[in-house]
Formats: structure tokens, C-alpha cells, sequence
């Protein structure tokens, strides 16, 4: 596992996603088993073989993170001159979608079975000798299977932030997803046992609504991204603040007079260009640029590509975010 | 936080099983047909499909499915209603809830597991196609405590696939 550390991401920032990607494989495993439980427990029961199905949707966003780690970990070459932190942004598409399917599809099955007015049948189970309701063992089996998601989601969600991983925040969404199913299979199955034909129905379209939410918000952030969006934090459209510290470096340069930047999320890092319009009269020297370039790079980690664009007037439509003046 | 999420959920899920144990009919019916047929009638219909179900000329109805079905009919104490018919026909009625159980030879593959619920197989055997298909008895959909106490007969009885 070591060798997935990062060579393009600083030391600090390596280690984290050494241990996100010990914690996607950890996942991978821990997630096949609880299929392969709910499998099992599914028998005849069309709901349960549903949230087979759902289930094993939430298998992509640690694969897509590990297919996308893998990649970005290349650095730059002449052929991907931008390196390849793409990799995570493509990655996040696809968590994005497997989390919108498993939210539609659960309202579908929700919303038909209330409409169809579906009747669930669960019947007796015989298991070690002992006779008893299947429902127990349904609702066994999704209670100690929404264990695991809820420590796995709340690790990866600590470390997405961290990182500035939106694969990583997409799959803590996928098991948010995952373990409030579960639970909404608890109380449908017991609902059931009380003869309310509708209860696991009712329960799956409930929880499916902040699902396809969570689904939406991650999709329309990953085509944000590859279409090049402002970068933004994750979960959020505010710009993100290293676009404003950028700007604020590069304003404390005496021979800068005004400013603007543009950064765009490559997955964990940005791409910045920062415009900077010189003062008048001012003679720019190599090193001048150079020292400039070296203080952006170091306001974050995440700043590692930044260049320095010097202009005359700043661009038009990259308006500064509170236009200061420098007199 | 989370220790404590952990605590509330396993400690409603405890005070959910002892409702369950408390409860004398967990499941229950939506329709209340298991306690409607217990003491009272069971209502079954049965189509022709030897050696699991015979209904003769004269109505009378035998068969392996039919042994089944009264001797659990005498374990919850009720007494049958048979109704002869075509399969397809038999199921309808179960769907719309005139029927409380369907038997006439039907496997476990079949197609009417959409309209019927399905009690565990009951026995084995070899279908015309030569694998193996397992034999199964219909119930009404969604009447769980039926389908249950159907279950647990078979499983006393040590009827299995």
C-alpha cells in the first residue's frame, strides 16, 4: 500500500490519502460481505433482492477512487502536460451518477409498490434448528449492516475534507445512502410484522427523497468540474478561499497594481492562473516573477499548479472578487 | 455521538423485540385471515394436477397438497372450503382476497409469484424440462401470519426440499 503514496501530492497530504486508500480497500471488502449477507437473507423477498441490487451500486465510488488514485498519481509528462488529477474528477462523475441511480431507483421501488399497493410476503425461516419469522432475520441482518457504513462514512468524510476529495465525499454520501436504507428496511420489515402491507414502501420512498438530493448535488459538482466551473469546496458553490488568498498574495507585491485569479478543481489540486497588471512604469525582472510565483505556490498545498500571468488589463469576465484599488 | 447513536438504535431495537415476544400475532395479517380461518374456514382452492392434487367427478378433492392442507387446517382448528378451478383462475382469486390459499402442483419458479406468496418448498421433484423443481403452496400476498403458520407446519412436519 505504500507504494500509493502520491509523488505529486506534499508529504502530509500523501500519508492522508495512503490511509483513504487503505480505508477504500477496507470498504470494498466489508461492503462484499454485507451484500453477500443481504443476498442471503433476501430469499424470496422482492424488497430485499431490490436492496441487493442498491447495494451493490455503492461498490463503484471505492473502485472509481482507487481506478482515480491510482491514475493521478502520475505526474506530469509532455503528453498530460496537466498531470493527471482529472483521474479524481472523472472519478467523482461516476460515484456522482451510482449515488443519483441508487436514489432514483429506490424511490421507484418505493413509490410503485405504494402505488401497485405491493404486498410484501415474508414467511418462516427454519436456521439451527430454530423456527421464527424471516422479518428477524431481515431486520438482523440491515441493522448490523448499517454498522460498518456509519463508521466508514464518517472516517472518509473527515478525510475528503482534508484532502479536498470529492470521490471520497460522494462515497461518505453512498454510505450515508446505504446505512439509512438499511435502517428504513428495519422499520419496513417491522411495519410489515405489524400487518401494514405499505410500511416498507413508505420508508424506502422517505429516505430515497435525501438520497436523489445528495445524488443531484454530487452530479451537477463532478460536470461542474470537468467543464471547468470555478473550484469550489466540497459540497458547496461558494468559491472556494484559495482564490481569494491568491489574489490577496499577489496584491501584497508592491510592483502589482491590480489582480485577478481563476482556478479550476483538477481533483484534489487546483489549476490557478493568477493575472496580475504591474504598476506604472514598473521594470519586471525574471526574479520579480519568480518570487511571486514561489509565495503562491506556498498559500496551500493545493496551489502546487499556479502561473503567473502578467497583463495589462485583467481579462474580461474574470471580474476581481471586491475590486480593490492600489494607488 | 456516535456510541450514543449506536446505544439509541440497539436499545430500540431490543424494546422492538420484546414488543414482538409480547405480541401474541407478530406478524400479522393486513387482512386478519389466519385469525379469521382459525376456529372458523379455511378457504383453498385447488386445481387438478396429479399425484399433488386429484379433484374427482364428484368434487371430492386428494392428493399429497391436499393432505397438507388439512392436516394444518386441523392444527389451527379450522375446516376447509375447497373451491375448484383452473390455476390461473384460482390465482385471480387470491389476488383479490376471495381465496386464502392456493395448491395444485405449483413450483417455486413459477411465474405466480407475482400475484401469491409462496410458502417454503415442501418437497422435490423432477419437472418435464428434467431438473430439478421445488414444490410450493400459494398463499394469499402480504398475509404474513399465514404464510408464517404455513411454514412453520411444513417445518414441523419435516417437509422439506
Amino acid at each position: 500500500m505504500r507504494r500509493a503514496v502520491s509523488s505529486v501530492l506534499p508529504p502530509e497530504q500523501s500519508a492522508i490519502l495512503a490511509k483513504a486508500v487503505r480505508l477504500e480497500w477496507i470498504t470494498l471488502v466489508v461492503m462484499t460481505v454485507i451484500i453477500a449477507a443481504v443476498g442471503m437473507a433476501a430469499g424470496q423477498s422482492q424488497a430485499m433482492r431490490t436492496a441487493f441490487v442498491e447495494d451493490s451500486l455503492a461498490l463503484l465510488p471505492p473502485i472509481a477512487f482507487l481506478i482515480g488514485v491510482a491514475r493521478a498519481r502520475k505526474g506530469r509528462s509532455p503528453e498530460h502536460p496537466y498531470g493527471h488529477h482529472r483521474a479524481i474528477a472523472a472519478g467523482h462523475l461516476v460515484s456522482a451518477v451510482a449515488l443519483l441511480v441508487f436514489g432514483l431507483m429506490l424511490l421507484y421501488n418505493g413509490l410503485s409498490g405504494l402505488a401497485k399497493g405491493e404486498r410484501p410476503p415474508i414467511g418462516a425461516i427454519s436456521l439451527f434448528g430454530q423456527t421464527f419469522w424471516s422479518g428477524w432475520l431481515m431486520i438482523g441482518v440491515m441493522t448490523l449492516s448499517a454498522i460498518p457504513p456509519v463508521i466508514l462514512g464518517r472516517m472518509k468524510l473527515k478525510l475528503a475534507e482534508q484532502l479536498h476529495d470529492k470521490v471520497l465525499a460522494a462515497d461518505a454520501d453512498m454510505l450515508k445512502a446505504d446505512w439509512q436504507t438499511g435502517l428504513a428496511t428495519v422499520v419496513g420489515v417491522t411495519g410489515i410484522g405489524f400487518g401494514l402491507w405499505w410500511a416498507d414502501s413508505a420508508a424506502a420512498a422517505l429516505v430515497s427523497m435525501s438520497i436523489v438530493k445528495d445524488g443531484f448535488t454530487n452530479v451537477r459538482g463532478a460536470v461542474g468540474a470537468l467543464l471547468d466551473r470555478r473550484a469550489a469546496p466540497l459540497e458547496s458553490d461558494e468559491p472556494d478561499p484559495l482564490i481569494e488568498k491568491l489574489r490577496d498574495e499577489a496584491l501584497r507585491t508592491p510592483w502589482v497594481a491590480e489582480a485577478a485569479v481563476r482556478s479550476r478543481d483538477m481533483g484534489h489540486v487546483f489549476h490557478s492562473e493568477v493575472f496580475v497588471v504591474p504598476v506604472e512604469g514598473a521594470r519586471l525582472r525574471i526574479e520579480d516573477l519568480e518570487e511571486l510565483h514561489d509565495r503562491c505556490r506556498d498559500v496551500d498545498w493545493k496551489a502546487v499548479d499556479t502561473v503567473i500571468v502578467p497583463v495589462d488589463g485583467i481579462p474580461e469576465g474574470l471580474s476581481a472578487l471586491d475590486p480593490r484599488s492600489r494607488d | 455521538m456516535m456510541v450514543r447513536i449506536i446505544v439509541r438504535v440497539t436499545a430500540a431495537l431490543i424494546s422492538l423485540v420484546l414488543v414482538g415476544c409480547a405480541e401474541p400475532a407478530f406478524p400479522r395479517d393486513p387482512d386478519d385471515t389466519l385469525e379469521r380461518a382459525s376456529g372458523g374456514t379455511l378457504r383453498v382452492g385447488v386445481s387438478d394436477h396429479p399425484p399433488f392434487t386429484e379433484v374427482a367427478d364428484d368434487g371430492s378433492v386428494s392428493g399429497d397438497e391436499v393432505e397438507i392442507i388439512e392436516g394444518y387446517a386441523e392444527s389451527i382448528g379450522a375446516t376447509v372450503e375447497w373451491r375448484d378451478g383452473s390455476e390461473s383462475e384460482l390465482v385471480e382469486l387470491l389476488d383479490l382476497g376471495q381465496l386464502d390459499v392456493v395448491i395444485g402442483g405449483i413450483a417455486s419458479n413459477s411465474p405466480w409469484s407475482k400475484h401469491a406468496a409462496f410458502t417454503r418448498p415442501y418437497t422435490r421433484v423432477v419437472g418435464t424440462d428434467g431438473k430439478a423443481q421445488k414444490m410450493v403452496i400459494a398463499a394469499r400476498l402480504g398475509e404474513n401470519a399465514l404464510l408464517t403458520s404455513l411454514d412453520r407446519y411444513l417445518i414441523e412436519k419435516g417437509l422439506r426440499a
